[in-house]
């Protein structure tokens, strides 16, 4: 409605312009040619009196190749002495005012605008134009603004309940599907028309919103079962080293050592709570005012007091979080460590390209099959060969958690023999000048 | 009927402009057209005489023009098309005035 009125009001001020300027006009100029006529009677009246007036009224009746002059000169009496009007208009009574007057034309009828003019000595003068054809150019110009008024406005309604249904249709469907969602169906999306207008982006940006509010419910969701189920072993093995020393145990040694047990087992699961606390504070991206410019070169060199080979360019530059890319690179590398055999190889390389960095961490342990790898990064996930070993089976998706949060990647590979961990990391925002020269290095525990 | 209401409304508002400009006219009334008297057969005749006037003052022969614009003017007036013929009349006695007399 506001559109339609808005488009209403602009049409009726550009018709009254256009009316002003043209059959104002012709109006104008009719006073105009009035005025100027007052001016030359005047000057006459003034130079010869009523004689020279009247000879000037005959003259100019004469010459009037327009043939639109009106004239008459009467006396005290209004009776005609000179002029083309065969008498005195009656409704012509003031002086100054320009009327408009119906006249006859070889019989037929006309309209013509005059004024009167009182001269001295009691005599009257009436000056006019013959205005018939402007009248009917006005009547012409008039109706045709007022019939493209209409047309206009019913333009405009149609264009306002056009626009407004295909708002309504829009939110209609975005109505719906958020009531849907509301109700429980959490697989529905707004309808996508295929046209690529600002409709199908809004679509679109809510239907990417939809799948991201997904998969931090599907996280929460697995994030319970894994407590759930995952998390009541330890409980459940701490609960029953309690139980069974408070039942069995015949020393104060034996029950201070169940007890020492027991909070080892408590201390454990503390930390794969912290843990998952961790991997759900990243995953929701909350921690990314921690982001600077860092040089990943010296977190790699700083995996210290470990049987390592480096080997990595003097600077790596990243845009992230130093802690979190850290705790990332010590994961992984905590891992090679943990399943290499007695005196295996750890190599932990960098490369910079213009596309980004990837940092590789390699061991030769017994790797991961293929069959298991994509399950790796789960919580909880811990293969045939990590069952022997200690660990919660976070490490991988803490990791793939940071590398999310940089907008990068994790890619587990077979470094045959062993485990090849990638994490890529775009390149930093803005881009260095530096040509790194690469540093090969051997550190040892 | 609100929707209605506006509706007439939007559409007043638009026309009340024009309507305003268009009913705004010089003062006039009612009353028997007034005739206007250079219309008619007898001012013919007395332009066809003062342009035969005209003829016989001039100090030179008058353009070619004239002569064919009164005579139009003459025959026009003689079948009926007044407001031609005084028209054609009227262009040769303008075209005479240009014309100084004879001293």
């Amino acid at each position: 409605m506001v559109y339609a009125v808005l488009l209403a009001i602009s049409a009726a001020a550009l018709a009254v312009y256009l009316w002003w300027a043209t059959a104002g006009l012709l109006d104008r100029q009719t006073e105009a040619a009035i005025r100027a006529d007052v001016q030359g009677l005047s000057e006459r009246w003034d130079e010869g009196g009523l004689p020279a007036l009247v000879l000037t009224i005959r003259e100019r009746l004469e010459q009037n190749v327009d043939d639109d002059a009106i004239y008459l000169l009467a006396d005290q009496t209004m009776r005609p002495l000179a002029g083309n009007l065969r008498g005195w208009p009656e409704p012509v009574t003031r002086a100054d005012v320009l009327y408009e007057l119906a006249v006859s034309r070889a019989g037929q009828p006309a309209l013509a605008q005059v004024q009167r003019y009182d001269l001295p000595g009691g005599f009257h003068l009436l000056i006019g134009r013959d205005v018939q054809a402007r009248a009917k150019l006005r009547t012409l110009l008039t109706d045709a603004l007022l019939w493209g008024l209409i047309v206009v406005a019913f333009m405009a309604l149609g264009g306002a309940f056009i626009v407004r249904s295909l708002f309504r249709r829009t939110l209609a469907n975005v109505s719906a599907t958020a009531a849907a969602i509301s109700a429980g169906d959490f697989s529905r999306r707004v309808r996508v028309s295929g046209r690529g207008d600002e409709f199908d982006q809004l679509a679109e940006t809510i239907n990417d919103m939809l799948d991201r509010i997904g998969r931090l419910m599907e996280g929460v969701r697995e994030v319970s079962n894994a407590i759930a189920h995952d998390l009541r072993t330890p409980i459940t093995r701490a609960r029953a080293r309690l139980e069974d020393a408070a039942l069995h145990a015949e020393t104060q040694g034996e029950l201070h050592a169940a007890i020492e047990r027991a909070t080892g087992d408590l201390d454990g699961i503390v930390a794969v709570f912290q843990a998952l606390l961790r991997i759900s504070e990243i995953e929701a991206g909350s921690r990314r005012s921690a982001f600077c410019e860092i040089n990943l070169a010296t977190i790699l060199a700083d995996v210290n007091g470990l049987r390592l080979l480096l080997d990595t360019p003097d600077s790596v530059p990243v845009w992230g979080d130093p802690e979190m890319l850290r705790q990332a690179v010590g994961n992984l590398t905590d891992n090679a460590v943990k399943f290499s055999p007695p005196g295996g190889e750890v190599r932990l390389s960098a490369l910079a390209s213009p596309a980004g960095v990837e940092v590789t961490v390699a061991d030769q342990g017994p790797g991961i099959p293929v069959e298991d790898r994509s399950r790796a990064v789960e919580r909880f996930f811990r293969g045939e060969a990590a069952r022997s070993t200690p660990g919660s089976g976070l490490g991988l998706a803490l990791v793939q958690a940071v590398a999310h949060l940089h907008g990068g990647t994790l890619h587990l590979a077979d470094a045959a023999p062993g485990l090849r961990a990638t994490l890529s990391l775009p390149a930093q925002r803005v881009p260095s000048q530096q040509v790194p020269s690469h540093q090969v290095t051997e550190l040892s525990s | 009927m609100e929707m209605n209401v506006r509706r007439f409304v939007g559409l007043g508002l638009m026309l009340a402009p024009l309507a305003c400009v268009t009913l705004a006219s010089p003062a006039g009334g009612d009353s028997a057209p007034v005739v206007v008297t250079t219309d008619t057969p007898e001012y013919c005749h007395k332009l066809m005489d003062r342009v035969t006037q005209a003829l016989r003052a001039a100090a030179m022969p008058p353009p070619v023009e004239v002569a064919a614009l009164s005579n139009e003017g003459e025959h026009m007036c003689n079948d009926g098309l007044t407001r031609g013929g005084i028209l054609r009349l009227r262009r040769a006695l303008l075209l005479l005035e240009q014309i100084p007399p004879s001293p």
